[in-house]
């Protein structure tokens, strides 16, 4: 095994876990404020990619402006359903609702295979062609797709940083009885956290098509990555979320030198395994997952 | 009834407890007046914390009305009240570990975000000890300091009654006669207090009026300095 082979595996596994990192951004920031697993994300992001993908083909609308797009449909479609579907179930359990999440997922992939068929679809992108450097390979789009994560990422850092209203958030998640008494309202943080989190899904979403193409399954694909990312980094812990992607997209790099490519979801599973028994938090989590 | 004329808080046939079973308040009658420190004390499970907490609005009065400056709040939430004026300091889990001090005193003006860096600045001035570590997380705070923040995040909100539910507890001896002399000039500069205490000898010394619970109605009530000396509030609930 060479020492390029490593590098463009490193490389190539920052890539794809900087790309991982929004949707698990998005998982975990709703577990964080809701308290439940929202294994929905999947069609969130899916949700996302499509709508990026009709207006990029129909429109000819840019990248940047359809991640707009995808964030504001898959964003209205997690609130919506959230109510709709999720918010009765509540005072049963978080156990409860995170199953509902499930058929949840699959309603709405099949309202999405409903609409668009199962065919695969590919964004109307430039081709161009590969950077090479030091004999490691890089698409100019992977690039691209790497510097809207990083900013997508840094802006929402900034939201929950210094805005009002993100720092609600982060009240909330820390202790929604104590926000209360602080005049903050949970039940309107809790709907703003599902809105922003499904709609950085469904960016992830478009990030992670425009490397591929999408189809109905876009998010159901990477549902495994993304739970195992924000296990890894803590549950609830939005920089957790992110070390947990870049850590998972290496490992899985790194583990095809030496497995088989249909082994690359297993990385998922044995991280998830190994970080429930040695570290239950996760790397940056508050509180046992 | 209140020392002072103006009455802030006016609680009368205080009915609640938790899930549709027992009930912890069975027809508590409170009152606090302007400018004043009341206390309630009482032996454990005879509703003092679960009082404070249906003033709040965390727990819904089944029974009985409260008055907040002659406005009734019975049927207001924890939000409304919080921004009606009433700011509840809990035993536990009273600032946002998360969070640091300066953040957790931000959040805290989140009704009224206007004038919040100056009452912050205000607050530091008042509690040096956090303009000291105003960048640290709250949960490195040691127990001192973290009751110290919630006072002052309670502070916030410029408040119209402050709720302390035994702000001592945990605390050492030294931490403890610091919190009472902080109570004490909190209410100098004019804030009325209503607070459970555990040690109820000090408090009570430190309040205008004191009254006494016992298995969830009213008992004894009366002057703060009268009801810590009297022999027998201090045999039946002080030890003494």
């Amino acid at each position: 095994m060479s020492a390029t082979a490593i590098l463009q595996a490193l490389l190539n596994g920052l890539m794809t876990g900087t790309l991982l990192a929004v949707p698990a951004v998005g998982f975990t920031a709703i577990f964080a404020v809701l308290r439940f697993p929202n294994f929905a994300v999947a069609a969130y992001a899916t949700i996302g990619a499509f709508a990026a993908w009709w207006v990029n083909t129909r429109f000819g609308l840019p990248i940047i402006p359809a991640l707009a797009v995808a964030f504001l449909a898959a964003g209205l479609a997690g609130a919506v359903a959230e109510k709709l579907a999720l918010d009765a179930l509540r005072p049963a359990g978080a156990l409860t609702v995170a199953i509902a999440s499930i058929a949840l997922n699959l309603v709405l992939e099949n309202v999405v295979r409903f609409a668009f068929g199962n065919d695969l679809r590919g964004f109307d992108l430039p081709i161009v062609a590969d950077l090479r450097f030091a004999g490691l390979r890089v698409g100019p789009q992977q690039i691209q797709s790497l510097v809207l994560a990083l900013a997508i990422m840094a802006a929402l850092f900034a939201f929950l940083r210094w805005t009002r209203f993100g720092r609600a958030m982060r009240a909330v998640a820390d202790n929604a009885d104590l926000a209360r008494l602080k005049a903050i309202d949970p039940a309107l943080v809790a709907t703003v956290t599902i809105f922003l989190g499904a709609g950085l899904s469904g960016v992830g979403g478009v990030l992670i098509g425009l490397d591929t193409s999408i189809d109905p399954l876009t998010g159901y694909r990477v549902l495994l990555a993304v739970f195992a990312s924000a296990v890894l980094g803590g549950l609830g812990s939005i920089p957790g979320a992110v070390a947990g992607a870049l850590m998972l997209g290496i490992s899985e790099e790194l583990a095809l030198l030496v497995f088989p490519a249909t082994y690359r979801s297993a990385v998922g599973f044995a991280a998830i395994l190994l970080m429930l028994t040695f570290r239950p938090r996760g790397l940056l989590g508050e509180r046992a997952a | 009834m209140t020392a002072s004329g103006e009455r802030i808080l006016h609680a009368t046939g205080l009915v609640a407890g938790y899930g549709a079973a027992e009930e912890i308040l069975k027809g508590v009658e409170i009152a606090v007046g302007a400018g004043e420190i009341v206390t309630v004390i009482g032996p454990n499970g005879a509703g003092k914390s679960t009082l404070l907490k249906v003033v709040a609005g965390l727990v819904p009065a089944r029974k009985g009305t409260i008055t907040l400056l002659g406005a009734d709040v019975t049927r207001q939430g924890a939000i409304q009240r919080a921004r009606s004026g009433i700011a509840f300091v809990p035993q536990e889990k009273n600032v946002f570990g998360t969070m640091t001090v300066a953040e957790n005193l931000q959040i805290s003006a989140f009704a009224d975000p206007s004038g919040a860096r100056q009452r912050a600045e205000a607050l530091y001035e008042r509690y040096p000890v956090l303009a000291a570590r105003h960048g640290a997380l709250a949960r490195t705070l040691s127990g001192g300091q973290r009751q110290m923040l919630a006072m002052a995040m309670g502070l916030m909100g410029e408040p119209r009654l402050i709720l302390l539910d035994e702000p001592t507890a945990g605390l050492s001896p030294k931490a403890a006669d610091e919190l009472f002399e902080a109570v004490v000039a909190l209410n100098r500069s004019g804030l009325p207090v209503l607070m459970v205490e555990q040690h109820a000898v000090e408090a009570l010394a430190v309040s205008h009026r004191g009254y006494v619970l016992v298995a969830g109605r009213n008992g004894v009530e009366g002057e703060g300095p009268k009801l810590a000396s009297d022999m027998d509030v201090r045999r039946l609930f002080l030890g003494g």
